[in-house]
């Protein structure tokens, strides 16, 4: 289909063609894990699609969504509503407290739903930035405390935030998931191993994807 | 009039949700957490 572009102006198709062509060519990028390109074929299809078809805005949304979150972007919640989308409400909340627990029960509860449409393993990635926001609600609650310190975060104080949220891991299991937060650049800091701390960057230790996706 | 509603479709996003704002239910529960166990200490 790519090629078919380069040889025809795309501008030249009649609108519901481009739409069309942009909201399937976009669903190939979600599978393909190329979330940007999703992203801008997804959009195009919805800001160009007929307006009064809330069908087919609801069928780009579903995939623009996940898409979304995957760099970052949350829908607000008057339009998971407006569309009956709400299958997404809870872990967009879940990103807002940075809840690993609220996510996993969200996937779950709607796990046929999402498998079917094929936005599953989209929706999986987003524990990263749960896991993200966790630690950063974490260090701006020891900043109030004591402004000082807090940018040594002690991996036991994860593991009792997720024993709070009856999620059962130990200080090597966390020191593993800071370790890929600082490796995708979704924390920026070190280890001091032998202590069990994380030492978090004083400059912007916790960077917004702004649009961007994970690193992968 | 359709274009207008197409701004509004793509408008309803927010990209500034990553805050410092830790007043919220989750948040105060979780610092009542976490300053229990460091009491402990």
């Amino acid at each position: 289909i790519e090629t078919a572009t380069t040889i025809f102006d795309f501008e030249e198709f009649p609108n519901r063609d481009k739409v069309t062509y942009m909201y399937y060519t976009g669903r190939l990028e979600v599978f393909n894990e190329n979330f940007p390109s999703a992203d801008y074929k997804l959009s195009y299809a919805l800001k160009h699609c007929n307006q009064q078809h809330e069908a087919n805005i609801r069928m780009i949304l579903k995939y623009l969504i996940p898409v979304k979150l995957s760099i970052g972007i949350l829908p607000n919640h008057r339009l998971l509503e407006k569309y009956n989308l709400l299958e997404y409400g809870n872990i967009v909340q879940a990103l807002k407290r940075g809840d690993p627990r609220l996510l996993r029960s969200a996937l779950q509860y709607h796990e046929d739903w999402f498998l079917r449409s094929g936005v599953y393993l989209v929706l999986e990635k987003v524990e990263l930035q749960v896991y993200q926001r966790l630690v950063k609600k974490i260090y701006i609650i020891q900043k109030q405390r004591d402004p000082s310190r807090a940018h040594q975060v002690k991996l036991e104080v994860i593991v009792k935030a997720l024993k709070w949220l009856e999620i059962d891991m130990d200080v090597d299991e966390v020191e593993c998931i800071m370790a890929i937060l600082i490796y995708k650049n979704l924390v920026k800091g070190y280890f001091a191993h032998k202590s069990k701390v994380a030492v978090l960057s004083k400059q912007d230790p916790f960077p917004k994807l702004n649009g961007k996706p994970v690193n992968s | 009039d359709d274009m207008e509603e197409g701004k509004e479709v793509t408008q309803q996003w927010e990209d500034d949700w990553d805050d410092d704002d830790v007043s919220d239910d989750f948040s105060v529960q979780l610092r009542r957490e976490l300053e229990k166990t460091t009491d402990k200490n």
